[in-house]
C-alpha cells in the first residue's frame, strides 16, 4: 500500500495503481475527484495520448498524465491548481481545432465529453479561423455502428475494445498527424457479439448505435438501474426511459457481473418489452373453445373453478412449470402455491443456447439459478410426468417449456392449464385460462444469476395494459381457492415476499430487495459484492 | 557514389577515403577489431560502461543523453535476453552522416556494437535504417555477414565467450522511427508511435526484452574511446561535450557536405572558414545548428560554439549536428511553412497536442505567408506552440514547437512585414 495526498487529502492506495486506477479505486474519480479524461478507460490498457488527465505532482517539474503514472508512497498530486488548468484548456482548444462542432445535430448531445469537459475546462471562444477537415460523415461500420469521422477526437477507446475484449480486432487507425481516420479494415467490418460496446465507450458522437440512432434526445431519458434478463449473466443496465418506454439498454458497470460491458443480444433485448406480441389481457377458453378477454376477477374465478374441479380427485395430480424469467419472488410464491396444493411436481424450464468466454452465458434467461435454489428442478422431470398421464393440472409461467415439452399439443388431455407469460406463444392453444404477465422492466423483485449473485430489478416502466406479476396473479388465485397460507386481502408484494424468501431459504438470507442493492449480493452471504 | 569522405576528418572518418576500410580486411589492417577483443576479453562490462561513462560521450542521435550512463540502465542478470538497438533511421532533415557511416565505415560501427554488447550482456542487436538508404542497407548488410565469416559476429566472438547477432532490418519510410520507441514499435511490425513511459526501453523495449538504443555514430565512437582511454577522448571538443561529431552543412553554403570536427566548433568557422561561406557574396540570415528540429540562430549569433552546454544558452541545440543556412533573400515565413509542413506531415497523431497543433500552425503560417494573416495570428502560433511543448508522450512535439518559436523569435520582423504588406516580402527567396 501507498500513502498519497491529493488536493491535500491523505489517501492510502495500492501499489502498481496509476494516479487515474487509483482514484477509481477509491470510488473518486469525476465523483469528487475530478480528472477529466478521453483515452483512459477503466477495463482497457492504458493509452496516454489524449493528454487531458495532466495532473502536478510534487517534485517534478513537468505535469504529468494521471493515467500512467504510477503512485508511490508520499506522492503529492494537485488535481486542480491554474497551472493544471491551463493545461486542460490547452488540450480542450486543440481538440476542438478540427471538430465540427454540430452539436445541435448530433446525437451525442447531451451525454458527450466533449460537450461536458468544453463546457467545465475549456475556453468560451475559439481561435481558430482555419477550415476544420472536413470527413465522411455517416460510415457504415458494419450491422450495428454508424461512425462520424469528423466527430472522433482519436482517443482510440474503441480500437483497444475490438483488440482487448472483443478480441475481434475490426479497428484500426489509418494515416498520421491531423489525417487520422478510424477505419475497418477492407472487407472485414465491425461485426461482433459485443460491437455496440464501442458507441458506450466513444466519448463523443463519432460511433453511434444504429438502433438508438435519432430516436430521442437522452435529456428526455431517465436512467433507470436494471438488470438485463437475456441470459444467465445478467449484465447490469441503465434503462434509458422515456414517455412510460424503454428506448435503450446501456450497460451500468459492477466489476462482479459485467464490467462495463453488456452483448449486442442483451442490448437489443429491450424491444421484447414494448413488442406488439405482448399479452395484453386475461384470456378464458370459451364452451366453444376459442379464448376470450376477461377482467382479472373473472380470470382468477375461471381458474379457480378449473383447478377445483381438476384436483378434486385429490392432491398430486398438480404440477407446475415455472421459467427462468420469472422473479425469485414470483416463483416462491409459486413454491407456497404448489405446497398448499399438495404437490412437489415443480420444474422450470431454462432456454439453452450460445456461450462465450466473456458474458455471454448458456441459459437465455436470467433466473435459472434461482429457480433452482428455490427447488425447482429440470422442467423434464415434470413433462415425464405429463406424458406419463400423472398431471391433472398445470400451471405453466412463460412458454419456455414449450420445447421441452415437444410443443403444446402434449398438453392436449390436461384438465386445467393456467398459462400466465408476457408474450404470446403457441402454448396458449393448450391453455384454459391465461393470465397477462409483466416482464423484469415492469416488475419490482430479485433475480439470481449463473454466480449466484442476487440482483435487483426496479420497475421502470408501467405497461400500458393490465399486467401483472405472476406472484401477484398466484396470491389471488391462492386466496380464491382458500389456500393455506394464503389470506384474504393480502396483496403481493415483491419486497415482502423478499424477505420472506430470506426467512425460509437459508440460501437467501441477507439477499432480499433492499438488502443486495444496485450491485447485488451472493447467495448462501457468500459475501457483498 | 558521390561522396567519399568528410571535408575535414578526425578519428572517426580518417580512413573514409579508403576504399578497403570499408572491408574487413582493410579495416583489420587498420588495427579494427582490436579495441572490441580488448574490452571483452580483459575488461569486465561494468568497467567499458565506466570507461565510456567518464570519456564523457554523449549520444549523437540528437538527445545527447550520456551513452554510458544509458548502458548502466540494463538490468543485471539473465532472466530475460537483452538486446540492442542501433538507431540508423538518420531522418532529421539536414542531418546525412550516419549514412556515411555505414557507407564507408560499417566495421568501425559493428565494433562499437560488440562493445556496448559486451557492456550491456546483450544478445543480439538489431540494426533499425530507413529504408531509403539502400545503398548503406547493402554495405552494412556486406559486412555483417564478413563479421560472421571472420568470427566477429556469431557464437563465440573473436575466440572469447561473447556470444552476439546483428540483424539489419529496413524501415518503411516515418520520421517518427526514429524516436527510440517509435523505433521499437516498426521493429516489431507495428505502426510507427512512440510508447509511453513508463516502462523506458531499458526494462520493456524491442519484443518486451530490456533494450538500449543508440545511434549510429555514439556507436561509431566506441572503439575510439576503447583504444585510446577516456583522457584522449577528452582533449577533444569542450569538457562537457567531448570528442568529435560529424557536422553536416546544407543551404546556402559554397562546399555543402561533411565536416568531422571537435564539439565547440564556433558556428561561423564551420561555415565560412570550412564550407566556404555563403555563395554570391550574400550574408547569411539565419542558421539552424542541430537539424531541423532545433530553434534557429541570427546571423548575429555565428560566433556559438558547438556543443550543447552553450548552444542551450542560445535557445537552441546541437541536435544531430545538421547545419542549414540561409541566406539573405530567405523569407522566414516560407521556412516556418517548409518546417510545420514537414511536421504536421509526420506527427504520428497519438497525443492531442501533436497531432492538433502541428495541423494548425502549418494552417496559421501558411495563411500569413498568403498575406492573409493578422498580428494576433502571430500571438497565437506563439501559445499553440507553447502548449505542444513537453506535454506529449515523445519529444516530436516539441521538435514541431521549437524551430517556429525559434522563427518567431529572431525573425518576428519577417513575419509582421508579411501581415502589414498582406503579402510575401521576400520575392527572391525560394519558392514553396
Amino acid at each position: 500500500m501507498a500513502n498519497i495526498t491529493i488536493d491535500g487529502v491523505q489517501y492510502e492506495v495500492k501499489d502498481g495503481r496509476t494516479i487515474l486506477q487509483a482514484l477509481d479505486d477509491l470510488g473518486l474519480l469525476m465523483n469528487g475527484v475530478d480528472v477529466p479524461h478521453y483515452c483512459w478507460h477503466p477495463k482497457l490498457s492504458i493509452d496516454g495520448s489524449c493528454r487531458l488527465c495532466q495532473v502536478e505532482i510534487k517534485g517534478q517539474p513537468k505535469l504529468q498524465i494521471a493515467c500512467n503514472t504510477p503512485v508511490a508512497d508520499g506522492m503529492e498530486i494537485t488535481t486542480a491548481n491554474e497551472r493544471v488548468k491551463k493545461a486542460r484548456e490547452g488540450v480542450m482548444e486543440l481538440l476542438l481545432v478540427n471538430h465540427p462542432l454540430d452539436c445541435p445535430i448530433c446525437d451525442q448531445a447531451g451525454e458527450c465529453k466533449l460537450q461536458d469537459y468544453a463546457y467545465e475546462y475549456g475556453v468560451a471562444h475559439a481561435r481558430t479561423k482555419e477550415p476544420r477537415r472536413a470527413l465522411k460523415k455517416r460510415v457504415d461500420l458494419g450491422p450495428t455502428i454508424t461512425f462520424d469521422q469528423e466527430r472522433c477526437i482519436l482517443c482510440r477507446r474503441c480500437v483497444r475494445f475490438t483488440r482487448e475484449i472483443s478480441k475481434t480486432s475490426e479497428l484500426t487507425v489509418n494515416g498520421r498527424g491531423d489525417r487520422s481516420v478510424i477505419e475497418t479494415f477492407p472487407g472485414f467490418p465491425l461485426d461482433n457479439d459485443y460491437s455496440m460496446n464501442v458507441a458506450d465507450i466513444c466519448p463523443v458522437g463519432a460511433l453511434t448505435t444504429k438502433d438508438f440512432r435519432f430516436k430521442i434526445r437522452v435529456w428526455f431519458l431517465d436512467d433507470k438501474p436494471g438488470v438485463c434478463t437475456g441470459c444467465a449473466n445478467g449484465c447490469n443496465v441503465h434503462l434509458g426511459v422515456a414517455n412510460n418506454q424503454v428506448y435503450r439498454y446501456v450497460p451500468r458497470r459492477n466489476d462482479a457481473v459485467n464490467e462495463t460491458w453488456m452483448c449486442d443480444e442483451g442490448r437489443m433485448s429491450y424491444k421484447q418489452i414494448g413488442a406488439p406480441d405482448r399479452v395484453q389481457e386475461a384470456l378464458v377458453r370459451s364452451a366453444v373453445g376459442g379464448l376470450v378477454s376477461t377482467k382479472l376477477e373473472g380470470a382468477i374465478a375461471a381458474a379457480a373453478t378449473k383447478l377445483r374441479a381438476a384436483t378434486s380427485g385429490g392432491a398430486g395430480v398438480v404440477a407446475a412449470l415455472a421459467s427462468a424469467h420469472a422473479t425469485n419472488e414470483d416463483l416462491f410464491v409459486l413454491r407456497r402455491f404448489c405446497e398448499a396444493l399438495g404437490t412437489e411436481t415443480m420444474g422450470v424450464a431454462v432456454p439453452i443456447g450460445r456461450a462465450d468466454e466473456l458474458l455471454i452465458k448458456a441459459e437465455k434467461a436470467a433466473n435459472g439459478a434461482g429457480a433452482r435454489a428455490l427447488g425447482f428442478k429440470d422442467a423434464q422431470s415434470v413433462v415425464d410426468r405429463v406424458k406419463a398421464g400423472a398431471v391433472r393440472a398445470l400451471i405453466v409461467l412463460g412458454h419456455d417449456a414449450l420445447a421441452a415439452l415437444g410443443g403444446e399439443t402434449a398438453l392436449a388431455g390436461l384438465d386445467c392449464v393456467i398459462l400466465l407469460d408476457s408474450h404470446h406463444s403457441p402454448l396458449e392453444r393448450a391453455a384454459h385460462v391465461v393470465f397477462p404477465a409483466r416482464v423484469a422492466a415492469e416488475k419490482r423483485g430479485t433475480i439470481t444469476n449463473h454466480a449466484g449473485r442476487v440482483q435487483r430489478l426496479v420497475p421502470a416502466i408501467e405497461p400500458a395494459f393490465d399486467a401483472f406479476s405472476e406472484g401477484e396473479v398466484l396470491m389471488r388465485l391462492g386466496q380464491a381457492l382458500g389456500l393455506a397460507g394464503f389470506a384474504p386481502g393480502v396483496s403481493f408484494n415483491a419486497r415482502e415476499v423478499s424477505r420472506a424468501i430470506g426467512q425460509a431459504v437459508p440460501a437467501f438470507a441477507g439477499c432480499d430487495y433492499d438488502a443486495v442493492g444496485d450491485e447485488g449480493r451472493l447467495l448462501g452471504g457468500a459475501g457483498a459484492r | 557514389m558521390g561522396l567519399k569522405a568528410p571535408y575535414v576528418t578526425n578519428y572517426l572518418t580518417q580512413h573514409f577515403a579508403d576504399d578497403a576500410f570499408g572491408q574487413v580486411d582493410g579495416y583489420v589492417a587498420r588495427g579494427g577489431y582490436e579495441a572490441a577483443r580488448q574490452a571483452i576479453s580483459r575488461m569486465s562490462p561494468e568497467e567499458v560502461s565506466t570507461l565510456v561513462k567518464d570519456a564523457g560521450l554523449q549520444g549523437r542521435g540528437g538527445a545527447g543523453f550520456g551513452a554510458g550512463l544509458k548502458w548502466t540502465f540494463m538490468p543485471k542478470g539473465n532472466e530475460k535476453p537483452k538486446y540492442l538497438v542501433c538507431n540508423a533511421d538518420e531522418s532529421e532533415p539536414g542531418s546525412f552522416k550516419d549514412r556515411l557511416l555505414m557507407e564507408r565505415g560499417p566495421h568501425q560501427m559493428l565494433e562499437g556494437i560488440l562493445i556496448a554488447a559486451w557492456a550491456t550482456g546483450a544478445e543480439k542487436t538489431f540494426i533499425y535504417i530507413r529504408g531509403e538508404y539502400a545503398y548503406a542497407a547493402k554495405q552494412l548488410q556486406r559486412a555483417i555477414d564478413e563479421a560472421y565469416s571472420r568470427g566477429y559476429l556469431g557464437a563465440r566472438v573473436m575466440g572469447t565467450q561473447l556470444a552476439h547477432d546483428v540483424v539489419l532490418v529496413r524501415g518503411a519510410g516515418a520520421y517518427i522511427c526514429g524516436e527510440e520507441t517509435g523505433l521499437l514499435e516498426s521493429l516489431e511490425g507495428k505502426k510507427g508511435q512512440p510508447r509511453k513511459k513508463p516502462p523506458f526501453p531499458a526494462m520493456y523495449g524491442a519484443f518486451g526484452m530490456p533494450t538500449t538504443v543508440n545511434n549510429v555514430e555514439t556507436f561509431s565512437h566506441v572503439p575510439h574511446i576503447i583504444k585510446h582511454g577516456k583522457d584522449w577522448f577528452r582533449t577533444l571538443g569542450t569538457e562537457k561535450s567531448p570528442g568529435t561529431t560529424i557536422f553536416g552543412v546544407s543551404g546556402h553554403v559554397v562546399r555543402p557536405g561533411l565536416y568531422e570536427l571537435p564539439l565547440g566548433t564556433k558556428l561561423d568557422e564551420i561555415i565560412f572558414e570550412h564550407a566556404g561561406g555563403v555563395p554570391d557574396g550574400k550574408r547569411v540570415k539565419g542558421v539552424i545548428p542541430g537539424g531541423m528540429s532545433m530553434p534557429i540562430l541570427p546571423a548575429g549569433q555565428l560566433d556559438v560554439p558547438m556543443a550543447n552546454e552553450f548552444l542551450r544558452e542560445r535557445k537552441s541545440m546541437l541536435g544531430t549536428g545538421g547545419i542549414m543556412v540561409m541566406d539573405e533573400t530567405t523569407c522566414m515565413v516560407r521556412v516556418a511553412s517548409v518546417i510545420s509542413y514537414f511536421f504536421r506531415d509526420e506527427s504520428c497523431g497519438q497525443c492531442t497536442q501533436c497531432r492538433e497543433g502541428t495541423g494548425w500552425m502549418n494552417k496559421i503560417i501558411n495563411r500569413i505567408e498568403r498575406g492573409a494573416g493578422s498580428s494576433e495570428d502571430l500571438d497565437v502560433l506563439l501559445d499553440v506552440a507553447g502548449k505542444m511543448e513537453g506535454a506529449t508522450i515523445c519529444a516530436f512535439s516539441d521538435a514541431a514547437a521549437w524551430p517556429i518559436q525559434g522563427l518567431l523569435r529572431h525573425f518576428r520582423e519577417d513575419f509582421e512585414a508579411h501581415v502589414r504588406e498582406k503579402k510575401c516580402p521576400f520575392p527572391a527567396s525560394f519558392e514553396l
